[in-house]
């Protein structure tokens, strides 16, 4: 149009209170008459925690005033939890999907902003009440802590990691909401896995995996319990303190506040990324092929560097904790613990499924499919090109998964020989193959999954995923379980599915004899048979792969 | 690739092996209120998506007030008004909040002269009295209309809106009509796609008719219909008196068919050029036959686009 509009400057995506995203849901879900209620319902609940507790602890519980008000504190904690990481996620989710399917998203993506801006827009606008909310309860939290006396730096510590972890919330929400067709499945799945990550890994950070525990505010707020409790129980909370594992970072005497942001930071860094590539192009894979190894390359170093350190103390192993809890049940004495054999097994499995998981998960997010290689192809030949940029979307994941495997194998086998190393485990050493079954374990796993689904698509490896992974395993474990003859023929089925691969893997790089003979037997020759196929079967994959792309790319001329 | 409003060159779309849009290219100067038209699966909103920055083509070169689409994408959508077909409208706002938040997100001002812009679209679109209305409450025609004021509100310099006036009544939409003509006049480029073809042929001052992702012909609603209008003319001639001396005549040419009296009109198909035509008529004047009128019917839009379509089905 001729007459231009006097336009001013495009907003930064840091100035959230001028964002129009966050303008726009400012206006929407703050309208007085919805949030009054609202914020009337939790600021009496609030006040109710408050007052109840702290005036119990002081008229019945005849504790001072200063233990007295430390007691709310949780409490409020857990409620401010409750509405900013489950309310606020699942908020963020269920109206990120609800947009796209109004359309009205659209919209949005035809503003005149950056992408990073838009997706702070729709981060800190989608959950605003929730955060009006938070705040209108912060009065309650601030005010116990100022008569409990907690120390300032602390209050910080604590709300800093809280603010941080709803963010990280609300971006596995909105990352849900963005990639998840159906409302419904997007608003439960974001909630169930903030639920799961409060309930469930504070329990499996118990037995060994202790890093998932960073997700959370937990560290923190169990480094600063001692300042939540009445002084007169700072020795119990101290002893706890002693026996609940923390993750020393490669055994670097980092505090639990720093260690938390950045593992909290980085999966923001991640999740951010994902976010602001569908929104700079809606057919854009969510990690490009460097962002994929770079976020596996993190996992990895970070598992090792948690689960290092823990292996010396014995924080690592299930057993210690099961001694621990039911130890005078079980007569075992918990200061004679020592770790059991079986466990060499289960640890160094459990890092290879792990690892081989993860491969299976980046992959997933950097495979091509054929739309995407016909464009990709005849958009090179449109500008004169023969062949596709390695690091493009439509360029094949093989050498990115061959990436993968080398990483995890660095650190599958760093693991297995600190495990086979330690004090607790004289007797037993790597055996000379151990090299050789990691790398094989992720190779054929890593190769065959991302080749089955580069040259068949996603339908046909859940297909291939349920008859040569699932049902295997339950065939074998089903024979296993019938009566002893069928044992051997158990250990075979089950070796046939890449899930067990790592498990089998690790009786080959460490041998242990805690096991019936026949599964001793049975599983080296199970692995390296079922093994050599797989090396066939993935060569044949690679080649079945290579002649696909190769059809695709000469379809294009 | 910056002469026109619109320049397109060598655009593809594909969905895997199916091509949307084949290797067209396309020229529209500023001020034209631009048609396109083809049947289903044409590749019209393909095209449309691409323009407005929705979806990247496989490739081509694309710009839209010289601004290179996908080299600049930010910057081109501060030029581009986008109105998809049956637009929708967010249920928790009203009709000012709506177009408040389109103005903040193209940066039109303070609040209060974002304010006097929203009215100023809202009067545009008779939808002043409506201003404090809940969105979710408008009609099918009332939606159409805000989100046309959604799409004026940035004085954008291409507008792109598909199929822009379904779901309004025929006085809305000729009240659309000659807004869409003033805002041509005003300098904006407006490509547009109806179903209603002779609507679409009225407003457009040019037009593009698409098919199975080709474009069969641009240009002025006459050549286009010239072009691809059917070769067999029908014409129509009217006599002083019904005359059975001219139907023995006109059964004697070989490049005349389908011939129909009634009374003193008559109706029949010619196959020729122009030149021929000419010809034909002089004879037809000079043989005595009392001709008092001669006209031509040409192929309205609606016999293009169903000779189109049908020649899609053709195996």
């Amino acid at each position: 149009m001729s007459e231009e509009l006097q336009r001013e400057k495009m907003v930064p995506f840091w100035k959230i209170w001028a964002n129009p995203i966050v303008r726009r849901y400012a206006r929407s879900r703050l309208r007085p008459v919805s949030l009054g209620g609202v914020l009337l319902v939790f600021v009496l609940i609030a006040a109710f925690i408050f007052f109840s507790i702290r005036q119990g602890a002081m008229g019945q519980g005849k504790l001072e005033l200063m233990d007295a008000a430390r007691l709310p504190i949780v409490p409020l904690l857990v409620l401010q939890g409750l509405i900013l990481f489950m309310l606020g996620t699942g908020q963020v989710a269920g109206a990120m999907t609800a947009e796209a399917d109004e359309g009205v998203l659209e919209y949005q993506r035809l503003a005149p902003m950056t992408p990073l801006t838009k997706v702070v827009g729709y981060l800190f606008g989608l959950p605003i009440r929730e955060w009006v909310i938070f705040a209108a309860t912060m009065p309650f939290s601030i005010f116990s802590m100022w008569q409990g006396k907690v120390p300032l730096g602390v209050f910080l510590e604590i709300y800093s990691v809280f603010i941080v972890a709803g963010v990280l919330y609300h971006l596995t929400g909105l990352l849900a909401g963005t990639v998840m067709k159906n409302r419904r499945w997007a608003f439960l799945g974001s909630m169930g896995l903030v639920f799961m990550l409060y309930t469930v890994l504070p329990q499996v950070a118990k037995f060994g995996l202790v890093y998932f525990k960073y997700f959370t505010i937990l560290p923190v707020v169990e480094e600063s319990f001692a300042y939540f409790v009445p002084r007169s129980g700072q020795m119990v909370i101290q002893t706890m303190q002693e026996l609940v594992p923390t993750a020393r970072f490669f055994g670097l005497n980092f505090p639990q506040v720093v260690f938390t942001l950045i593992s909290q930071g980085i999966l923001i860094l991640a999740m951010s990324t994902m976010l602001w590539r569908r929104w700079r192009r809606n057919e854009s894979h969510l990690l490009g092929k460097v962002g994929a190894v770079g976020l596996f390359a993190w996992v990895q170093l970070v598992i090792l560097g948690n689960a290092l350190p823990l292996i010396e103390t014995g924080q690592l192993f299930p057993s210690r904790e099961f001694g621990r809890r039911f130890g005078r049940f079980a007569g075992v004495d918990p200061a004679n613990w020592q770790p059991e054999a079986w466990e060499i097994f289960m640890m160094i499995g459990i890092f290879g499924v792990v690892t081989l998981a993860m491969i299976w998960m980046m992959s997933f997010l950097i495979i091509p499919n054929e739309e995407g290689q016909v464009r990709g192809w005849r958009r090179v030949r449109k500008k004169g090109g023969s062949r596709l940029s390695i690091l493009s979307d439509p360029a094949t994941a093989t050498p990115w998964v061959f990436l993968m495997v080398a990483i995890g194998s660095v650190g599958w086998f760093t693991f297995a020989k600190a495990i086979v190393g330690s004090r607790w485990f004289p007797e037993f050493q790597l055996s000379s193959m151990a090299l050789l079954a990691i790398v094989m374990v992720l190779f054929t796993g890593g190769i065959l999954v991302q080749t089955i689904l580069e040259t068949k698509g996603r339908k046909f490896t859940i297909l291939a995923i349920i008859l040569g992974g699932v049902l295997p395993l339950m065939l074998g474990m089903i024979a296993a379980l019938t009566k002893d003859e069928l044992l051997p023929a158990g250990v075979w089925l089950i070796g046939i599915s890449p899930m067990s691969w790592a498990m089998y893997a690790s009786q080959v790089v460490v041998p242990i004899d805690d096991m019936p003979a026949d599964v001793i037997r049975g599983i080296p020759l199970a692995f390296w048979f079922w093994q050599g196929v797989a090396v066939l079967l993935s060569l044949w994959m690679l080649n079945l792969l290579r002649r696909t792309r190769k059809e695709i790319a000469e379809k294009t001329k | 690739m910056s002469a026109g409003a619109i320049e397109i060159k060598d655009l593809r779309v594909d969905y895997g092996d199916f091509v949307a849009v084949n290797d067209i290219s396309l020229s529209v100067p500023y001020g034209e209120v631009f048609g396109l038209v083809g049947p289903n699966g044409a590749g019209k909103t393909s095209t449309f998506r691409v323009l407005a920055t929705l979806m990247e083509p496989t490739y081509g070169e694309v710009s839209l007030a010289g601004i290179d689409i996908l080299e600049n994408t930010e910057r081109a959508r501060e030029v581009i008004g986008y109105m998809p077909d049956l637009a929708p409208v967010p249920s928790d706002l009203k009709l000012w909040e709506f177009l408040d938040f389109h103005a903040d997100t193209h940066r039109l001002g303070n609040r209060k002269e974002r304010r006097a812009r929203v009215d100023e679209c809202l009067d545009i679109v008779n939808l002043t009295e409506k201003e404090n209305a809940w969105c979710k409450a408008l009609s099918r025609g009332q939606t159409q209309r805000l989100v046309l004021a959604k799409t004026l509100m940035h004085r954008p310099s291409v507008m792109i809106l598909d199929e822009p006036a379904s779901g309004l009544d025929p006085l809305s939409r000729r009240e659309m009509r000659h807004a869409l003509q003033k805002l041509a006049k005003g300098g904006a480029t407006v490509l547009v796609s109806s179903h209603i073809l002779t609507e679409l042929a009225e407003m457009c001052s040019s037009l593009c008719v698409m098919n199975e992702g080709n474009l069969l012909a641009s240009g002025t609603a006459e050549e286009v219909r010239a072009k691809l209008g059917k070769k067999e003319r029908s014409l129509r001639a009217t006599f002083l008196a019904e005359n059975e001396a001219v139907l023995r005549c006109l059964r004697m040419d070989s490049r005349i068919s389908e011939i129909r009296a009634d009374g003193p009109d008559v109706t029949f198909h010619f196959v020729g050029n122009d030149e021929e035509q000419v010809g034909f008529l002089r004879t037809l004047a000079s043989g005595g036959f009392g001709l008092k009128a001669f006209e031509e019917e040409g192929s309205s839009f609606e016999d293009i686009l169903v000779q189109v379509a049908e020649e899609n089905r053709k195996p």
